[in-house]
């Protein structure tokens, strides 16, 4: 079954809210996070609605319209949502006025905020529709759940049309609570973060949405073949990655040859990142291009939702941008994307994007 | 033909007992498990919960995890000791999980350790068991390991529908022959959180749920899980099929962030999507598994989309809500359960606590348990968001 990214809006640490394909120039600097640069939510979202609303909630929002917008169906029949962390900052809020407070709130507002649904809620009640509403929340595989989810609704009823979508939002208290074990202490100019590894990661965010379909629309070409994902114990990831990568491409009916470009979640952390080598070194085809994309985006659990946007447009503009590229590609042309993520070497996530 | 889907195994622990036959002795004698506060540290200890009767280490003895503070929650806790029970009844060998799915859901994961630990983990004063135990994954991964699932492993917050589309997402991945096989279910524990959430929005009972009644003054929370094993008709041992998932409906109401429509209009979708997806008359339904949270308003829409949509044959309704509270995330599985053992047993289990049934409605909720056939029950679980879902189970 094929299934067509009829578009895709997305918010993210680089300057995509107002462009089609990719960015002119990829932005970095040196900090200790990556956080998105948001448009004016005006434009996007009634004024009115916009007034109290969470920043998730305004990203969300904000991308899911981008993604319908240049649709002329914009009532999806489905809309399913992926996010590691759901609606985190009201979360904090809410804790915070318990403590603060002794358990006497006195506003319930952060609590109705912090429900994981309320991405996706929110989107169905701005676009008043009805359709089939799901949120995933399982961290890394937290999209590639939505996703699964929206190929089998595409499967079980023909001509339909599914908003899916990633988000996360990056928080002060986040950073702090994960500092220790999973981001670097210092800061550090964002966009070497892959090419200098070392003890850790630079967190990132960011909420991408696609509309994606059995059929093409106005000649979408783009579109989604697979996905998989796997869970291990950290000690056996890379003895049982290669059988699993096979395992996963022969049931998409594919081969590792047939991949032209993989995209790596590499993320500057030596020891996250020694998988990812190994696959780059020995799975591959040798004229199999390497791409990576954390160094602009950050690491966040739904950060493949970047990597598959990413994926649409190199498959549109047949080009990698020079930034993503770690090895050139050797084919005339790109029509099959493997993108490959992994968290802390326990949850491993596998993405086809092919071209017809 | 796609392949059916039926229940092989079940497990459930709420406040009115662990495992199938604490609950059903429970049902059968009209005991509910609302009661004050015991073990959740709150200054709100006035207001009635429904909490399991054990402490956290009692439950870690019970799962088999004792020894490891910090490292299991009172949600994992409660959900690999339903889960534990569903394999048990389904597979007791344990073998052949590995080639299994396994779709959990929850509204707040750990957060019954997180708002414990919350602040001394941000001073950096703590870091036993660590972060890892605070997003809503944890228990899943928990309980893939525990049971070597690998593959299709995901976790499902749609706030209190939650379970019920963990249920309706195995039973789709069994139809579409992905899987032959998978875990499926849900588990909140109570916290202070969701204790002090619904106390802000003034949806808790001050003396316990009282669904349908004319009275009726809020929820009540509770804390459990439930977990099924689901199975694909063709590859499942037929001897051990509890009944079928014959009809699953999710629509989204799409008209306010925590209230339902007056009309229950998405209630009304839910429902008859359902037995639409089940192939089912409205008469065909034996028994309704009600939402039934006992808020006025819930209640209401509920009852007036059941009244629209089964006209003037209205199978019996009744909320097990005032037996084991409005359990969130485990609610859909919770109720589940509750619909197979109706199925199992033949019976309509009682909407207890009514002391006059709301005005505005025909129906009369029982008040003792039915012993009638019962063929096929519809289960409704809706949520914030308008994320309302409805399942049905029938006899095979």
């Amino acid at each position: 079954m094929k299934a067509f990214i009829r578009s895709a809006g997305i918010i993210s640490p680089q300057q995509t809210y107002d462009c089609r394909g990719f960015p002119e120039v990829f932005r970095g600097g040196i900090s200790d996070r990556l956080s998105c640069i948001e448009p004016d939510y005006h434009s996007l979202i009634n004024p009115v609605q916009l007034r109290r609303m969470p920043r998730i909630l305004k990203m969300g929002l904000a991308a899911a319209r981008l993604a319908l917008s240049d649709q002329e169906n914009a009532d999806p029949d489905g809309i399913i949502v992926g996010t590691g962390l759901g609606c985190l900052r009201s979360l904090e809020t809410f804790l915070d006025e318990i403590f603060d407070t002794g358990e006497q709130i006195k506003s319930v507002l952060p609590f109705i905020n912090s429900t994981h649904n309320a991405v996706a809620a929110q989107i169905a009640m701005l676009l008043k529709n009805n359709s089939y509403n799901v949120t995933y929340c399982h961290r890394s595989f937290s999209f590639e759940s939505a996703l699964a989810d929206a190929l089998m609704q595409l499967k079980e009823k023909s001509g339909m049309n599914i908003l899916v979508g990633g988000i996360d939002e990056l928080t002060d208290d986040f950073i702090t609570l994960h500092r220790p074990e999973r981001f670097r202490k210092e800061q550090l100019n964002t966009l070497e973060l892959v090419s200098a590894p070392d003890r850790g990661t630079i967190p990132g965010e960011g909420a991408a949405f696609f509309l994606i379909s059995d059929n093409s629309g106005n000649g979408a070409c783009a579109g989604i073949r697979g996905v998989h994902t796997f869970l291990t114990d950290p000690r056996s990831a890379q003895e049982l990655i290669f059988a699993e990568t096979d395992k996963f491409l022969e049931s998409s009916g594919m081969d590792r040859k047939d991949i032209d470009l993989v995209i790596l979640g590499m993320n500057g952390d030596t020891e996250s990142d020694a998988i990812y080598k190994e696959l780059a070194r020995d799975y591959f085809d040798s004229s199999t291009g390497i791409g990576c994309y954390k160094h602009l985006c950050g690491e966040y659990y739904t950060s493949t939702a970047f990597a598959l946007w990413a994926a649409k447009n190199i498959l549109e503009t047949r080009a990698v941008p020079g930034m993503m590229v770690r090895k050139e590609t050797g084919r005339k042309s790109i029509d099959k994307i493997l993108i490959y993520n992994h968290f802390l070497n326990t949850e491993h996530s596998f993405i086809i994007a092919g071209k017809d | 033909m796609q392949p059916g889907v039926v229940v092989t195994g079940i497990g459930i622990v709420s406040a009115i007992g662990i495992g199938t036959e604490e609950t059903l002795t429970s049902l059968l004698n009209k005991r509910s498990g609302i009661a004050p506060v015991r073990w959740l540290e709150t200054i709100h200890s006035g207001i009635p919960v429904a909490e399991v009767s054990h402490s956290t280490d009692e439950l870690a003895e019970i799962a088999g995890t004792s020894g490891q503070p910090g490292i299991f929650t009172r949600n994992t806790l409660l959900a690999m000791i339903a889960a534990g029970q569903s394999v048990e009844m389904s597979e007791p060998s344990g073998s052949g999980l590995d080639q299994a799915g396994l779709v959990m859901a929850t509204t707040v994961g750990g957060m019954d350790y997180n708002e414990k630990h919350y602040r001394s983990l941000l001073a950096g004063k703590e870091t036993a068991g660590g972060t890892s135990v605070l997003d809503s994954s944890d228990t899943t991964e928990k309980l893939a390991a525990r049971f070597g699932i690998l593959r299709n492993v995901t976790t499902i917050s749609t706030a209190c529908s939650s379970s019920a589309n963990a249920i309706m997402l195995a039973s789709r991945l069994i139809r579409n022959g992905k899987l032959t096989r998978v875990l499926a279910g849900g588990s909140d524990a109570l916290t202070i959180f969701t204790l002090n959430g619904f106390r802000g929005l003034e949806l808790l009972s001050p003396t316990g749920c009282r669904p349908f009644d004319a009275h009726r003054d809020g929820l009540t929370l509770g804390e459990g899980a439930a977990v099924l094993m689901l199975e694909s008709d063709r590859t499942a041992d037929m001897s051990k099929a509890l009944c079928r998932i014959s009809g699953y409906a999710n629509v989204n109401e799409a008209f306010h962030q925590t209230s339902a429509s007056p009309d229950g209009a998405g209630a009304f979708m839910a429902m008859s999507e359902c037995l639409e997806s089940a192939g089912l008359e409205p008469w065909e339904i034996g028994y309704i598994n009600a939402h039934g949270t006992g808020t006025e308003m819930n209640d209401r829409a509920e009852a007036l989309a059941i009244e629209r949509l089964f006209g003037r044959k209205i199978p019996p309704v009744s909320s097990t809500k005032a037996f084991t509270g409005h359990t969130l995330g485990a609610a859909g599985a919770i109720e589940a359960v509750i619909s197979v053992l109706a199925i199992r047993e033949q019976k309509v289990w009682p909407s207890i606590h009514i002391n006059e049934v709301m005005p505005e409605i025909s129906f009369l909720p029982p008040n003792d348990t039915l012993s009638v056939p019962v063929g096929h029950v519809m289960s409704n679980s809706f949520g914030f968001g308008g994320n309302n879902t409805s399942l049905i189970f029938s006899e095979i």
